[in-house]
């Protein structure tokens, strides 16, 4: 390019003139008014979203980034009357999908599902369930993983976006087979409890199902924390800050002692049974123990549909808690009630005898009494011991079912017992006009009979039948069984205590009780008695035996037990309380089709009561163990 | 070799120096923010200030020019852009489906910034050869259009609609300046809109047709091409009158905000410097524009008049549209923010553009002698 050309483009250029400039500066103000709407056109944008809906605008920020949490609160420990622990809490590790705002998510769940080894669909499959729930709500993908995999996932999580690891505190057992029933388990809430519970429950929460996890749910469960998790855009956890911390539960000392408690479950077996134990002047519980029996971990850790449909069809029903669901007619156990009516009737007297054949004649229908060849010559006391049931039906003779019925209610029978525990069964005391408004018929005084020797209409619950015999040992007072001694708060306050609560009175202005315990304290120690397998050298052992009748038909008649079939084998029932001068503890023992009360039940009450002298003698001195005083019995029982 | 002129020093616009200045160093401060939180962050920062450093060296020396030498490579600089589009087109390196790069080794050069330039310069030359209170009909205008379709076309099948609509932002900026008859006005405007759903039907990809699409109904598809709407919106939102605070920024540091070093910047500054410090920075940069339309009035010749107004309303509707699209007001589009968004080639340009003004400011006094070396 040569200079003259240069410098003659630029001389073209010189020539602006003042008209052109003035045109052009017209325009270039023009110019400037558009600038200035740009400006207000910004400005005013900015207004609406900054200041006008900036709020909105915040809180979507923040909900873009952050993830509420609820924390599960450790649920408070149980524990026995000595301390000892029965339930506590393990930390449990689930695997989360915090659901970040992003589309590809295929690669993390792929390799999740490899390092969890459960098929790819399984995890999408759980992630499409919850896609109608909030979003801020984590899915749980996996639960209660074993220390590897935590590990592993924790190492990759920089390649697994969105997903975390949550601890969450779990049932621990100190004994998984030690009272199903009584501890209970925890479930997922249904919509039921969703709406009578009141607190913050949220659908997918635990709560106590059964037990005392149920009955004392409020108590044990805590307060929920919060957490605040922050996400980025790709669903890596940046922080997470627990804003509101989680109370733990309050701990629960309940009455139980899990020794007993344990030597009764062993004691009852491969039997469906019940054993009740009962401090006589507290109506504290020492051991309510229910077989068949569950795992509590098994149902801790939730059990599929198989294994619920199981529990559900199996014939014998061990969800069911015998001890006070369980209603079985009371047998001789029942007698004793009928002694006192009769006595306070003015019916008999403790020296009225009556002489036992065998069988009687009422009506045109034979009552046998179990030893076909009969008592002879028999006493109150004789009777009691024995289990003469002729005695007991020509006292009935004499007495009106509905009095006989009154006296029942009166001691405790046909009514709740009280103890804090769902779905306790209050059995049935007949009365004439109950078999009216059932069966239309009227009462026949045949029926009175057989209620008298707790066969017939009469149903009980082994709760029930352990408070008759603590309530004939103490003197007629009927405590409310109690199986929470104290409830404690986490900072170890005692927050509530549970002290006696007599909930009725029996009154025995002529010492009744006394004559009927001297009574049973033969029927135990008495070569004759009936009882003689629940005896203890050292300690005096007062109780009762009884059989309930399954099958109200003489088939079997001669059979011996275990020639006949177990499903219609007889109940066996025994009662009884210990020492008999100075009663402490009140016992029933239930064995559902077991046969006989002396052979079956009688054993299984020796056992636990020599359990818990010994227990209480090692704890007081080195004195001698109260130990068996008989044991080869072959005596009949009834 | 080049005699210094006291009053080439007085005569410079200080006031453009200064509020250039305060930018780009607003601009440095808020990137700094934008990719602390990156994975490369820093060594994006640190180009940027490399380029700093380069961009200063080239306004030293465009400022040792007479900006009227540019009228003597005008033609040659023109026909080297179209070229390096068209290599660029053929060989560009893909990025983001786009072809919009060569690469050098040492940079990434995107000729379509420098094209901007180019075309300013271009109808610059052009313009001043011509009597602007003539009223100008078609048949002179076409030359101009020519220049303008030529890039534009070029740039269009990058693609890259952003950059080639600012071609025409910048044509009718200029054209602005010398009076065009009705006529042809009508008919250029009218053809416009006719291209309208020709464009739509036939030149659009459909990745462009969603964006605008979304402008109307972000919502519409909340994870595709209205994510960036929703999310820079919630972070200018969000911000509120005084901001998250400096490096506070949630919706930048926890990585919502997509682009945030590079087209949604200004995202970044209005989540942490709330209203005002938005509403501040949006002065000074269109208080920045008034002040160049000055250097444009008061040139010393018709040549410097045009290009300073070329070059100004270059920087405005760059600025307005990138904010515009921040803000939800414009379909997103390719567009830098001159001296806040990172990205050589933009920033080279945009110091081009200012070492260029304050060339013309300079001179406003110069005689005839071009004062060239």
């Amino acid at each position: 390019m040569s200079r003259n050309r240069f410098q003659h483009t630029i001389t073209r250029l010189h020539k602006m003139d003042e008209v052109e400039r003035f045109f052009m500066k017209r325009r270039v103000n023009v110019a400037n008014y558009i600038v200035l709407a740009m400006i207000l056109i910004l400005a005013a944008r900015l207004w609406n979203l900054q200041i006008l809906n900036g709020t909105g605008f915040r809180e979507r920020s923040n909900s873009n980034r952050t993830k509420f949490l609820s924390t599960i609160a450790p649920r408070g420990n149980i524990l026995d009357r000595n301390g000892k622990i029965l339930v506590s809490n393990r930390p449990c590790f689930n695997v989360v999908w915090l659901r970040p705002d992003r589309r590809n998510s295929d690669r993390t769940i792929r390799k999740l599902a490899g390092i969890l080894q459960v098929e790819t669909g399984t995890l999408r499959d759980k992630i499409r369930n919850a896609a109608d729930q909030s979003r801020y709500i984590p899915v749980t993908l996996a639960h209660d993983i074993d220390w590897h995999t935590l590990v592993y996932i924790e190492n990759n999580n920089l390649s697994l976006p969105g997903i975390k690891v949550q601890v969450i505190p779990k049932r621990r057992f100190a004994d998984p087979d030690l009272g199903f029933h009584l501890i209970g388990y925890l479930g997922e809430i249904g919509a039921k409890d969703l709406r009578s519970f009141a607190g913050d429950y949220k659908g997918g929460d635990l709560i106590g199902k059964s037990g005392i996890e149920r009955t004392l749910e409020n108590d044990l469960r805590g307060e929920k924390g919060h957490m605040i998790l922050e996400i980025d855009s790709r669903g890596f956890l940046k922080e997470q800050e627990e804003v509101v911390k989680s109370l733990p539960g309050r701990d629960v000392y309940l009455t139980i002692d899990a020794e007993l408690q344990k030597t009764a479950q062993d004691a009852l077996g491969d039997n469906a049974g019940a054993v009740v134990m009962m401090e006589v002047n507290t109506g504290r519980v020492l051991a309510l123990a229910s077989t068949p029996s569950c795992d509590l971990e098994r149902f801790s850790s939730g059990l599929n549909e198989i294994e619920w449909a199981a529990l559900r069809h199996d014939k014998k029903n061990p969800s069911m808690n015998r001890a006070i669901q369980g209603k079985y007619p009371p047998g001789s156990t029942f007698k004793v009630v009928t002694a006192i009516a009769g006595i306070y009737e003015g019916l008999i007297t403790p020296e009225t005898r009556i002489k036992c054949t065998g069988a009687i004649r009422y009506g045109n229908r034979i009552f046998r009494c179990w030893k076909h060849r009969g008592h002879g010559q028999v006493t109150l006391e004789k009777a009691l011991a024995q289990s003469c049931d002729v005695y007991f039906y020509i006292l009935a003779e004499k007495l009106d079912i509905d009095t006989l019925a009154a006296y029942s209610r009166a001691l405790g029978l046909g009514e709740l017992t009280g103890i804090s525990m769902e779905q306790e069964k209050a059995g049935l005391v007949a009365t004439s006009a109950w078999k009216k408004e059932r069966t239309g018929e009227s009462w026949q005084r045949g029926e009175t009979l057989s209620v008298a020797i707790g066969q017939g209409f009469n149903e009980t619950t082994p709760i029930q039948i352990c408070r008759l015999y603590a309530t004939i040992a103490n003197g007629g007072i009927l405590y409310r069984p109690l199986l929470v001694e104290r409830i404690v708060n986490p900072n170890g306050k005692t927050v509530r205590e549970f002290t006696p609560e007599p909930i009725g009175r029996f009154d025995d202005p002529d010492g009744v009780f006394k004559i009927i315990r001297a009574a049973l304290v033969q029927a135990v120690n008495d070569k004759h008695g009936t009882g003689g397998r629940a005896a203890l050298a050292g300690i005096t052992v007062a109780g009762k035996t009884g059989t309930s009748q399954v099958v109200h038909t003489s088939r079997f008649e001669g059979f011996k037990a275990k020639d006949i079939p177990k499903k219609y084998r007889d109940h066996a029932w025994f009662a009884c309380f210990a020492p008999a001068d100075k009663p402490e503890v009140a016992m029933a023992v239930l064995v559902e089709h077991g046969g006989h009360g002396g052979s079956v039940a009688a054993p299984i009450a020796h056992k636990v009561l020599q359990k818990y002298f010994n227990e209480k003698t090692k704890g007081k001195s080195t004195a001698a163990t109260v130990g068996d005083k008989n044991k080869p019995l072959n005596q009949p029982t009834g | 070799m080049f005699k210094f002129d006291r009053r080439l020093f007085i005569s410079l616009h200080w006031g453009v120096l200064s509020l250039s200045l305060l930018l780009a160093a607003l601009g440095v401060i808020n990137l700094y923010s934008a990719t602390i939180s990156m994975r490369a962050g820093h060594q994006i920062f640190m180009h940027q200030l490399a380029y700093y450093g380069l961009g200063t060296g080239i306004i030293v020396l465009i400022l040792s020019v007479d900006y009227r030498f540019l009228l003597s490579i005008n033609r040659i600089s023109y026909v080297a852009v179209i070229l390096l589009l068209a290599f660029a087109l053929i060989s560009g390196k893909q990025i983001a489906a786009t072809s919009r790069w060569i690469d050098l080794g040492f940079f990434r050069l995107q000729p379509s910034e420098l094209a901007k330039l180019a075309l300013v310069i271009s109808l610059a030359s052009y313009y001043s050869r011509r009597d602007c209170c003539l009223a100008t009909g078609l048949k002179d205008l076409l030359p101009t259009i020519a220049m303008t379709a030529v890039p534009f076309v070029l740039i269009l099948l990058q693609p890259d609609l952003g950059t080639a609509l600012m071609l025409i932002f910048i044509f009718c900026s200029m054209t602005f300046l010398i009076r065009v008859k009705w006529q042809t006005v009508t008919l250029l405007v009218g053809s416009a809109f006719a291209v309208v759903p020709v464009a739509w039907l036939w030149l659009l990809k459909p990745y462009q047709k969603r964006r605008i699409l979304t402008l109307f109904n972000p919502e519409m598809d909340a994870h595709g091409a209205g994510y960036h709407i929703i999310q820079s919106k919630i972070a200018v939102g969000s911000g509120m009158l005084f901001g998250k605070g400096y490096i506070h920024g949630t919706q930048v540091h926890l990585n919502f905000l997509p682009e945030r070093h590079t087209d949604f910047i200004f995202s970044v500054l209005a989540e942490e410097w709330g209203f005002l410090g938005s509403l501040f920075v949006i002065i000074a940069f269109f208080g920045l524009i008034v002040l160049i339309f000055e250097i444009a009035a008061n040139a010393r010749d018709k040549f410097g008049f045009m290009l300073a107004f070329g070059l100004g309303s270059l920087l405005l509707w760059q600025g307005f549209i990138n904010i515009g699209m921040i803000l939800g007001l414009l379909p997103v589009v390719g567009m830098p923010l001159p001296m806040f968004s990172y990205g050589g080639s933009s920033l080279i340009t945009t110091m081009i553009a200012i070492g260029l003004l304050l060339n013309i400011s300079m001179r406003k006094f110069m005689a005839g002698s071009p004062g060239l070396l």
